[in-house]
């Protein structure tokens, strides 16, 4: 039993800093919100002021959470997107343009007939309808992958570039989804939906705009965690990821996983895009999409694979950007600030992965 | 004075100890060999002179003065070059491009390689094309352009890390005359290997290593070879024959131990337990061509009965490898036929070809056979984890059960189901390999490639056993390798196998490595 | 008047071009090094910032275009820290600085040069070259570019002749290929990572600088509108070669320059399509639909010596 005593005593020593997982993503985020107060002092602006408004912004009343947690899925679906096609060693960086094709997608299905569907269909369908469209943009880049060996970083990149124009197109144009120009408005966007398509609001009374898109995250967070930790499909997935040659003469069919993880991947992005225009915006516009994608990555890459690290990562960006906006419309303080902060929060914990990924190294 | 003077060198990665409190002295003008089996330190060793690694204590001279290479940048500096037994070189790259990579000035002048690369081929006969992509170079050519690249900053310590496990004889012979050469010159040498011919030939002294320490450096004029492998392995190799021959070239020892007695007739061939009549293994005219076109199997041609080992010998890179894949349905042969058991395997998936009992321990552990990163477990089940599926949730429970009883039979050993199949030795994780592969059911043919290599004595042995007793209750086994003694100690029946073709057959008791060798290199046998 | 569009189209599709080009160059060169920087448009847009905000400053847009390569090189430099030293994830870092730059611009901009200041930035005057712009169709199109155009031209020269003919080149590419290879071969690994991040950072820096001081003679907020990404695109199109990446960049920065050309010649065609058109043959080119491009092996891959 000589090699099993080499191999059990090394990696009790790192288990010692397992801590430093929780305590660096904390500490990142203080300092760099800290960073932030001293920014805002440094120009003359109150800082007692901008955490006031930027805490009211965040959870200063039901209808401030609400739309932070609504924020938040969208991110939390792009993240969970991520860690579910890097479970197969798939880096899929193209969240923002599955994002958008998923809202495009089912903007176009909740304008053209699903308003009329029953029991809940009517905005069940656009959500399947956008989630499959995701899927499909994110599948793409898989079958590159699977077939031709492309670098799915790069292609998942190129294909979130290729879509946001195709949004532009899709808004600009009266033959797809632009509405009629009115004495009103001639901006570059789609009709409003359909009453029936908009998502049911989860506490209709206290003004939240809260909706059911927070059970079907909750939902996809559990399903998430379970394929990945427990299941045989999580299994085959990671073997596949770890070594497709090996996987291959197992039996697996490694193509196969490797589409359908990107494909999932993308259709929770899809799904994400979905919410955001069924749930809170209801109508489609070139750039509702904007950073989305890329805060739902950061969120899925600083999560470590994790599905309660999604969970806490998209709160928290959630929430910050909620913050934000209250904060430069009550407190006159540039958003740009919460840019800063986020951009540093994304620049600490990255660099930081060398001292909490240790063991993972060896 | 000695050249290279290492006193207490001690290297640790984590708890492991590598090296315990090494003290050596390489002199000038010699070829001193170090020895020992896998793990025993050798190779960090090396990596110490090198640069690679830092040791964790003691100290190191070279020419009197103190040497701490930061890094093989420093090493080189210092006049210390090293052969790697994985090569460095950008396969990318031209020769010439790989041969100034950290040595030119600002501007390239490919024109002065050139011109240096000529008097080398003239000194040592190692010819190269400087134009030619090092991808495009066999193996051997590409040892050459790493000795090259050593000689090209006239050093004064050459350090060869198991140089000739990939080179054909005459390869072998000409490298042993550079080692010579360099010394004649006033060039040291440190030699790493565990074939104790090369050492014979070559060495003036040999320092055998075993389990990180230092067990005795002896000088080679008059030297017992037997004491050296007692040395070693750390005990008298009992069961003889197949082991020995091994590692230990020493044909005699493996002639006179043909495959133990197992049933079969008079003329030869074996008895089959379930007399179905059909072969194990039947290939039919099988041709595989590479993603280049180039041939690389030309027309294969052989069956293997049950209850019968059948050996294939040549160098590698002549179809073994290529073989291996079209049985493990990897690659898809150009045309030709596989039979199993009778049935007909053309165009069939690796899941179809494992359901048709077909089973295959790879060349290649680490890339084809397991999973390093996932565990042991995982490993085991990693073609049947449907076994322990519940509504596609994993029973892991019954599959640390079921992954307990195989350890059990095979012999396994690892303090848990659960550890990484990294964190086994290669010994366990080779029967943890054939463990699974021979628990296949139905089970009718085994391919064995290079099944023993980087094993340590009582793996290989525990490796054949297995083997035997498998072929001894009717299956068929294909067993490639490139070690020779093996399959002479093991086969029933050695085909040879030269640039794609199978050029000749020998039965057991006529095995000859005079024959196998000459067959090996490409005539035909008489 | 056909003529005279032609000659605005090819004059604007080269000037939207510069800046791709000194990106991309750069960029190449630290990608065959082994190193992504996604943090490419951040690098130009924090360049196009600081060069305007010194040429404002000093009245001389050479120096705004030194501050600026000193703050993109600046960049790079914790780029190159973070992925090469720490080897953190170079996507991740890349994104963390695209952020970081947006919101830095974006709020000193409006704390210096305040919310709608649109103050013209000393910049440089166009050479006006007579022996080129003697050059019939495009000649006066080649003409009417300001210096620092041309300089973008020579770094492609000189990215190509340190990539094929130093040995600084050569070592870019083997540990671009093969870290350890050429670790063992006795090249410092990092040190040639840093160096090829900085070369980017710099080039970059041009290419921000280009932008703001002697293209438009002003900033605004997001300036760079992505072209960092682009640039990344035409590496990817030119398949790491210096040449065919510049062939890239003067693609895209052409396709872009239709978009006016377009609705001036009323041709019905989406804009969006020319939006997406270099990002489409990028695609198409990267899954070997095309002629065949292959990365360079180790992009991405932070290297630790030892095993």
């Amino acid at each position: 039993m000589k090699t099993s005593k080499l191999t059990s005593s090394g990696p009790r020593s790192w288990s010692d800093l397992v801590p430093l997982q929780v305590l660096v993503p904390i500490l990142s985020t203080v300092v760099a919100l800290g960073i932030g107060l001293l920014i805002i002092a440094a120009t003359g602006g109150s800082v007692t002021e901008a955490i006031e408004a930027f805490w009211d912004g965040m959870a200063g009343s039901d209808y401030n959470i609400g739309a932070s947690l609504n924020r938040a899925i969208s991110l939390g679906l792009v993240g969970l997107g991520f860690i579910f096609a890097n479970r197969a060693n798939l880096t899929n960086v193209g969240g923002e343009g599955q994002l958008a094709i998923g809202g495009m997608i089912a903007t176009a299905v909740a304008l053209h007939g699903a308003g009329s569907l029953p029991f809940g269909l009517a905005f069940l369908v656009p959500l399947a309808a956008g989630a499959i469209a995701g899927g499909v943009w994110g599948g793409l880049a898989g079958f590159l992958k699977a077939k031709r060996g492309t670098n799915e970083v790069i292609s998942t990149l190129l294909l979130s570039f290729i879509a946001l124009p195709i949004v532009y197109w899709s808004v600009e144009s009266f033959h797809l989804l632009r509405k009629p120009i009115t004495d009103l408005s001639s901006l570059p966007e789609s009709p409003e939906i359909p009453d029936p398509t908009k998502l049911p609001l989860l506490f209709p009374d206290n003004g939240s705009p809260l909706h059911i898109g927070l059970l079907l995250a909750v939902l996809a967070v559990v399903v998430v965690w379970l394929v990945l930790k427990h299941s045989t499909l999580g299994l085959r997935l990671k073997a596949v990821g770890l070594n497709e040659t090996a996987s291959r003469r197992a039996g697996l069919r490694t193509s196969f996983y490797i589409i359908l993880a990107m494909v999932v991947s993308g259709g929770l992005g899809g799904l994400g895009g979905a919410i955001m225009i069924l749930g809170q915006q209801f109508y489609l516009t070139s750039d509702f999409s904007s950073g989305y994608g890329f805060d739902g990555l950061v969120v899925g890459l600083l999560s470590r694979g994790s599905a309660v690290g999604v969970v806490i990562g998209a709160l928290l960006f959630g929430f910050l950007r909620s913050g934000s906006i209250n904060m430069e419309i009550t407190a006159h303080v540039p958003s740009a600030v919460v840019l800063i902060c986020q951009g540093l929060i994304v620049i600490f914990i990255a660099g930081s992965a060398i001292f909490t990924n240790r063991k993972a190294n060896r | 004075m000695a050249l290279l003077e290492l006193s207490g060198l001690t290297k640790r990665f984590g708890s492991f100890t590598a090296l315990d409190n090494i003290s050596l002295g390489i002199e000038r003008g010699e070829v001193h060999c170090l020895l020992g089996e896998n793990g025993a330190g050798k190779s960090t060793l090396c990596n110490l002179i090198f640069g690679v690694h830092k040791p964790d204590a003691g100290t190191m001279q070279l020419g009197g003065t103190p040497l701490h290479p930061r890094g093989p940048a420093e090493a080189i500096e210092r006049g210390i070059v090293m052969v790697h037994q994985h090569f460095s070189l950008v396969p990318n790259m031209s020769v010439a491009e790989n041969l100034m990579l950290g040595r030119a000035k600002a501007v390239l002048k490919p024109q002065d390689i050139i011109v240096r690369m000529g008097q080398l081929a003239a000194e040592y006969g190692l010819q190269v094309d400087p134009n030619v992509l090092i991808e495009d170079l066999s193996v051997g050519e590409r040892q050459r352009v790493e000795i090259i690249k050593c000689l090209l900053g006239d050093p004064q310590l050459l350090v060869l890390d198991e140089p000739t496990a990939v080179l054909q004889p005459d390869e072998i012979d000409a490298l042993l005359d550079i080692c010579r050469q360099l010394t004649v010159r006033g060039k040291s040498v440190i030699l790493v290997t565990h074939k104790l011919g090369e050492i014979g030939r070559v060495a003036d002294r040999t320092t055998v290593l075993r389990q990180g320490k230092i067990i005795e450096t002896v000088a080679m004029e008059g030297a017992d070879i037997r004491s050296l492998v007692r040395s070693m392995v750390g005990r008298d190799v009992q069961s003889a024959g197949s082991v020995l021959a091994a590692t230990v070239d020493m044909e005699e020892e493996a002639a006179a131990h043909p495959a133990a007695g197992h049933a079969s007739d008079a003329n030869g061939a074996p008895l089959v337990p379930e007399a179905t009549g059909q072969a194990a293994l039947r290939l039919s005219d099988l041709v595989y061509r590479d993603a280049d076109g180039v041939i690389k199997l030309d027309g294969v041609n052989l069956s293997v009965n049950p209850g019968e080992i059948v050996g294939v010998a040549g160098v590698e890179g002549n179809g073994q490898t290529e073989l291996g894949w079209i049985l493990a349905g990897l690659a898809s042969p150009a045309s030709g036929s596989i039979f199993v058991g009778g049935r007909n395997l053309d165009g069939c998936t690796p899941q179809q070809i494992t359901e048709a009992g077909v089973g295959i321990v790879p060349e290649d552990r680490h890339a084809v056979a397991c999973i390093k990163e996932l565990s042991l477990a995982e490993n085991l089940f990693l073609g049947s984890i449907n076994k322990f599926s519940r509504f596609g949730l994993l029973d892991k429970s019954a599959r640390r059960k079921a992954a307990e009883t195989m350890m059990r039979e095979f012999d396994v050993r690892a303090s848990s189901s659960d550890v990484p199949m990294s964190g086994l030795s290669g010994g366990n994780q080779q029967k943890a390999v054939l463990a699974r592969e021979l628990s296949l059911d139905p089970l009718l043919f085994l391919l064995a490639a290079q099944p023993t290599r980087g094993l340590d004595v009582g793996a290989i042995e525990a490796v054949y056993g297995r083997i035997r007793a498998a072929r001894d209750t009717g299956l068929g086994v294909l067993l490639i390798s490139s070690e020779l003694e093996e399959l002479m100690a093991v086969s029933d029946r050695i085909v040879v196998i030269y640039r794609g073709k199978l050029v000749g057959e020998l039965k057991a008791g006529s095995f000859s490595r005079e024959a196998i060798g000459s067959m090996m290199s490409g005539h035909e046998h008489v | 008047m056909i003529d005279e569009q032609m000659a605005v189209f090819i004059g604007s599709g080269l000037r939207l071009a510069v800046p791709i080009i000194f990106a991309a160059t750069g960029e190449m060169l630290s990608e065959r090094a082994g190193v992504l920087n996604l943090s490419l448009d951040g690098m130009m847009l924090m360049s196009a910032f600081a060069a305007a905000l010194a040429s404002w400053v000093t009245g001389s847009p050479l120096i705004g275009v030194l501050v600026g390569v000193l703050v993109a090189t600046s960049v790079a430099a914790v780029q190159a820290f973070l992925s090469v030293t720490l080897r953190a994830n170079q996507l991740v870092v890349g994104i963390g600085f695209n952020i970081l730059a947006l919101g830095a611009t974006t709020f000193l901009y409006r704390e210096i040069f305040g919310p709608l200041s649109r103050d013209p930035i000393p910049g440089f005057a166009q050479l006006n070259l007579p022996w080129l712009a003697s050059i019939p169709v495009i000649g006066p199109a080649l003409s009417n570019q300001t210096g620092l155009a041309y300089v973008s031209i020579i770094m492609v020269v000189v990215t190509w002749l340190l990539l094929k003919y130093t040995s600084f080149g050569l070592a870019v590419r083997a540990v671009g290929e093969d870290p350890r290879a050429a670790d063992k071969a006795g090249i410092n690994v990092a040190r040639t990572r840093y160096l090829g991040v900085l070369y980017a950072g710099a080039l970059a820096g041009l290419g921000g600088a280009f932008m703001s001081v002697a293209d438009s003679n002003t900033f605004t907020e997001n300036m760079t509108k992505g072209a960092g990404y682009l640039a990344i695109t035409a590496v990817i199109f030119g398949g790491w070669n210096p040449w065919y990446t510049l062939g890239a960049c003067l693609l895209f920065g052409f396709a872009t320059a239709l978009q006016f050309l377009v609705p001036a010649l009323q041709l019905d065609v989406p804009v969006a399509l020319l939006l997406l058109l270099p990002y489409l043959l990028a695609l198409i080119a990267i899954a070997g639909l095309v002629g065949k491009s292959r990365q360079p092996a180790a992009l991405t891959l932070p290297f630790e010596r030892g095993g």
